[in-house]
């Protein structure tokens, strides 16, 4: 009894260690904002000079000046000192390293925490345990990746300060008020994670294992609070606020941080890092399957590959609208911007997104009509999925087709003009919204039917059920393809507005067919159980596909974020004057692209073979879910 | 056989009614 309350009160000094190591930052930071640090020395002493007011570039405010203006750069070794190298290729390369790290140490604690949750709240006590080993392995794994984070974020401020250090000393000056609570929150982040990880053992039980979950919570929201905080740099940079047409700083920091397309890249990233979190996870689940000798240890990974592609995917289905979202604050806040990036210089690039894309949602369907193979009674759906094949690439094939392509005088006569006369169509964002939302409506098909793979509706309105879901997705098709074809006959800046019904077609079809699934699915008859490693090879080469085209694609939209800025470090405001202020080849930037990917794949297996030098593993039946069995493992099953 | 005939009205009216609204709503919210 008296070492029960003893781990109750160590567990409940650890939780207050934690809530005030996330506090501690706002309190570090309160002194100098109570007492006016950001005033400036014109207004201290009072009288002695004359008070500067300033207007923001973006809130359009008047404020009192109080920072510098944006150093006027010169190409030179006092603002450009450089190795015989081009700077901006090494910045590039440590930059992206970083934030791969960064964006898995960041998607992993959300995993453990969800994993952890649905171990605490499974009845089965079999289930509960293997929940927890899985979330125990996922932080083991994170935990050697994240003093990688740090060493890679070390190597970036050094490149900085070397390489760029006008920029630099600029860009912390205007966030002076907030850098050191940025590095106080490390300080939190890394304290809350030790603590979540080397308690695990101590709290295992009832009020205890509540106590260690809201732990997953408070470290959550601190990598979160860090992430929004880097976002406003980047964020800065693309669309400055809270400085004057010079850049002098106005005194108001939350302008600064809360730019105008902030919110947009808040919401983006963390779509994102889940997504590549989860792709990353299933990626080593699978190359652990495929390096499985036994029936038992493939069963482990075939699940574990599995809880991971399905968290990852459902971050993945809401991505392309917040992409959506933020292209559409780019062009709302400088339009020219928006067509550098669409339109323009880097449209080609965009056509390699959308085909990165396609291929991430084609890899996804994939895999669940492979795993439709370890169920039995899955085998009616087969003969329906060459449908669902035809069905992706014709929106895959619209979303892809350019605008306009490269030509030789000669072809460009034998096409009859710049635009193919019936493929020129496909060519505009009216077309390419339909392509995407039917690609995304039709995951959604898969993973239903991947959800009642193995059983039967017992509920007595199962008939009336089933034909309404069938018309409901139907009319679903029918809608987001008809407001495809009505923005042909409006203008442009009124069809830019159909997104909206396509997305909430799309959103409604998640949303209320996963719903309705689930209620007709409430006490089901079971087919067979679901054989837990019983599944192609291939399947796992689609779960590695998956995640190296997410990491591909993560290094080319941070390029293109990164150069859409041309030759500004900060955009109209500070400009850039090294002599690599182009814009690279489409070639190079791929190649680049490439390298950063491939060296993060290798960094990354040499972590997780460290991570796998002390994993212990739960004991994991191959069957699973056998008739009047344990409960099914996650929400589909 | 007319079951279904029925099943598959009602549930043409239903979602035609629903997608139709959602899509007058979200287009009047922004012809």
């Amino acid at each position: 009894m008296g070492l029960v309350a003893g781990k109750k009160l160590f567990s409940i000094m650890a939780l207050c260690a934690m809530i005030g190591l996330l506090l501690l930052p706002i309190a570090v930071s309160l002194p100098s904002l109570a007492m006016g640090a950001d005033a400036p020395d014109a207004v201290k002493k009072d009288g002695e000079a004359k008070v500067e007011k300033g207007r923001d570039v973006y809130y359009k405010t008047e404020g009192i000046v109080v920072g510098a203006p944006a150093p006027k750069t010169v190409d030179g070794p006092r603002d450009y000192p450089r190795y015989n190298f081009e700077s901006r290729v090494l910045l590039w390369f440590a930059n992206q390293q970083h934030l791969y790290y960064g964006s898995f140490v960041l998607a992993v604690p959300i995993f453990c925490m969800v994993i952890e949750f649905m171990g605490v709240v499974t009845k089965d006590k079999t289930m509960a345990k293997r929940y927890d080993q899985l979330a125990h392995d996922f932080i083991k794994i994170s935990l050697t990746a994240y003093s990688l984070t740090a060493v890679l974020g070390g190597i970036l401020i050094f490149t900085f300060l070397t390489l760029y250090p006008a920029f630099f000393g600029y860009l912390s000056s205007i966030f002076r008020p907030v850098m050191h609570v940025y590095a106080l929150m490390f300080v939190a982040e890394s304290g809350t994670l030790y603590i979540y990880y080397y308690g695990w053992d101590k709290m295992t039980e009832g009020f205890l294992k509540w106590i260690h979950l809201s732990m997953s919570v408070v470290l959550n929201v601190i990598g979160t609070l860090l992430m929004f905080l880097a976002n406003s740099w980047i964020g800065f940079m693309m669309s400055p606020a809270g400085v004057d047409e010079q850049g002098r700083y106005l005194g108001n920091i939350w302008h600064v941080i809360h730019t105008a397309l902030w919110n947009p890249l808040n919401v983006h990233r963390i779509l994102g890092n889940m997504a590549f979190g989860g792709g990353v996870v299933a990626a080593y689940a699978a190359y652990k399957f495929l390096a499985s000798k036994t029936d038992e240890d493939r069963a482990h990974y075939d699940w574990m590959g599995y809880i991971a592609m399905a968290l990852g995917v459902a971050f993945l289905i809401p991505l392309p609208f917040a992409g959506y979202w933020l292209m559409r604050e780019v062009y709302a806040y400088r339009q020219q911007m928006g067509i550098t990036l669409m339109g323009g210089l880097l449209a080609w690039l965009f056509i390699i997104q959308a085909t990165m894309i396609g291929i991430l949602f084609l890899s996804t369907n994939y895999y669940l009509w492979q795993a439709l193979g370890r169920m039995r009674g899955a085998e009616k759906y087969q003969r329906y999925i060459k449908y669902l094949v035809f069905v992706l690439c014709c929106g895959y094939l619209v979303f892809i087709t350019p605008h306009t392509i490269v030509m030789s005088p000669a072809e460009l006569k034998a096409m009859g003009g710049q635009q193919h006369p019936v493929l020129g169509n496909y060519g505009v964002m009216s077309a390419k919204n339909g392509g995407i939302n039917v690609i995304i409506t039709t995951t959604i098909l898969s993973f239903v039917w991947y959800m009642r793979g193995n059983k039967v509706s017992t509920v007595s309105w199962s008939k009336f059920g089933n034909i309404f879901m069938g018309v409901f997705f139907g009319c679903a098709y029918f809608n987001i393809i008809g407001l495809a074809v009505l923005g042909y006959y409006i203008p442009a800046n009124v069809r830019v507005g159909l997104s909206v019904p396509q997305v909430a077609t799309t959103l409604s079809c998640l949303f209320f067919m996963f719903a309705l699934n689930s209620f007709m699915m409430k006490g089901a008859k079971q087919m067979g159980a679901i054989e837990w490693g019983k599944i192609s090879a291939r399947s796992q080469y689609a779960l590695i596909m998956l995640a190296t085209a997410f990491t591909w694609m993560m290094g080319l939209m941070g390029y293109i974020r990164s150069s859409v800025r041309l030759f500004w470090h900060v955009n109209e405001i500070m400009r850039d004057n090294s002599p690599w202020a182009y814009t690279h080849t489409v070639g190079f930037a791929a190649n680049m692209i490439s390298f950063n990917v491939l060296f993060f794949w290798v960094s990354i297996l040499f972590v997780f073979w460290l991570g796998s030098l002390g994993i212990k593993k739960a004991p994991v039946e191959a069957k699973e879910g056998v008739l009047g069995g344990t409960p099914q493992p996650a929400g589909g099953h | 056989m007319g079951q279904t005939i029925v099943y598959v009205a009602v549930s043409l009216v239903i979602c035609i009614a629903y997608f139709t609204a959602v899509d007058h709503f979200l287009m009047d919210s922004q012809d």
